[in-house]
């Protein structure tokens, strides 16, 4: 009788005991951070230096909104590895319209108002739209800061309209 | 008399034509209301090789539910057609039992941070560590036009610690 006891008692202990540890354990894990660094996957790329250099880097990305004129697709900076800035917009639709322009603006996002840029907002331009559709390229001049310049705007110059922005977030 | 008017008529109309002309001119340079029905169609491929380089399909920004938590989902697909998940700028809360999960965007269980009951969700695996770039494979038959979210998800509690929706990239 004594002896189920005491066995009972060993038992109860070391279950107390594995619980704890699973419960420090537990706390352990959430004071520790565990920091984790995959490298990206290159498939081939890793060994292949010339293709690795020829890779452009992602930098930024944002969706573009538009009120005024439905204006819809993705802006992304690209940095080639010459180090040359390249916006590029895919899956890009805005309306047609003349005089209308690529810039970048000194904002976090823009309105969907026209006349948006009445109060002196900064802007690099960026070229004549190509086209209201589809895929397309734009340089961005060497040296502009893009912790500054943080939105597209699709714009036209000949009545100061936004048809369209996109707020520019780190990729 | 009546010839008079009849001369008068001509010069109101000659006048009309000659301001009317260039005045309708000028406004048609100005909105050119031709473009609203003309679309000007551009296919510019990328400005550098993509080679066999995997390129992003998805993407998406994490935002924290019960846990703070920050960083950037994207869905890779690989020159070989396997699509991997990637975090950037990742950082939640670290935690037991924490899974890395596909869900449905359009889940109402996303609402809550504490999932009642099951939540469809396709499995990724354990989250690796709290902070910093990982990578998930994803299984090949997954189906990414259903589950269009991410979510950072602690199997024990049902805690939704963070999810990002993702978009076209």
């Amino acid at each position: 009788m004594v002896r189920t006891v005491k066995t009972g008692l060993v038992i109860a202990v070391v279950a107390t005991a594995f619980s704890l540890q699973a419960r420090l354990y537990a706390q352990d894990n959430m004071k520790q951070d565990g920091m984790k660094q995959d490298e990206m996957k290159h498939d081939k790329m890793q060994d292949d230096k010339m293709t690795h250099e020829s890779m452009a880097k992602t930098l930024f990305t944002g969706k573009f909104h538009g009120k005024v004129h439905a204006t819809s697709g993705r802006a992304t900076v690209y940095q080639e590895a010459d180090g040359k800035l390249v916006l590029r917009l895919t899956n890009f639709k805005t309306s047609n319209g003349p005089d209308v322009h690529v810039i970048l603006v000194a904002t976090k996002d823009a309105g969907d108002d026209a006349n948006f840029l009445k109060n002196n907002t900064e802007r690099v331009e960026l070229g004549k739209l190509k086209g209201n559709e589809g895929d397309q390229n734009y340089e961005i001049p060497a040296g502009t800061d893009l912790a500054k310049f943080q939105t597209v705007s699709v714009y036209c110059e000949r009545f100061n309209a936004n048809f369209g922005a996109a707020p520019l977030e780190k990729f | 008399m009546n010839k008079i008017t009849n001369s008068r008529l001509s010069r109101n109309k000659l006048a009309l034509i000659l301001i009317g002309i260039p005045v309708l001119g000028g406004a048609w340079w100005a909105f050119r209301p031709e473009k609203l029905f003309i679309n000007e169609k551009v296919n510019e491929a990328a400005p550098f090789t993509v080679g066999s380089e995997a390129q992003p399909v998805y993407t998406g920004k994490l935002e924290g539910k019960i846990h703070q938590t920050s960083g950037r989902a994207t869905i890779y697909k690989s020159a070989d057609g396997k699509h991997y998940l990637r975090l950037t700028d990742f950082m939640t809360a670290n935690g037991p039992d924490v899974h890395v999960v596909l869900v449905r965007a359009e889940d109402k269980a996303l609402e809550q941070e504490i999932v009642k009951g099951d939540l469809d969700h396709v499995e990724l695996g354990s989250l690796r560590g709290n902070q910093g770039d990982q990578n998930y494979d994803l299984p090949a038959a997954v189906d990414l036009n259903q589950y269009q979210a991410v979510a950072i998800y602690c199997e024990r509690f049902h805690a939704i610690f963070g999810v990002a929706r993702l978009e076209q990239f």
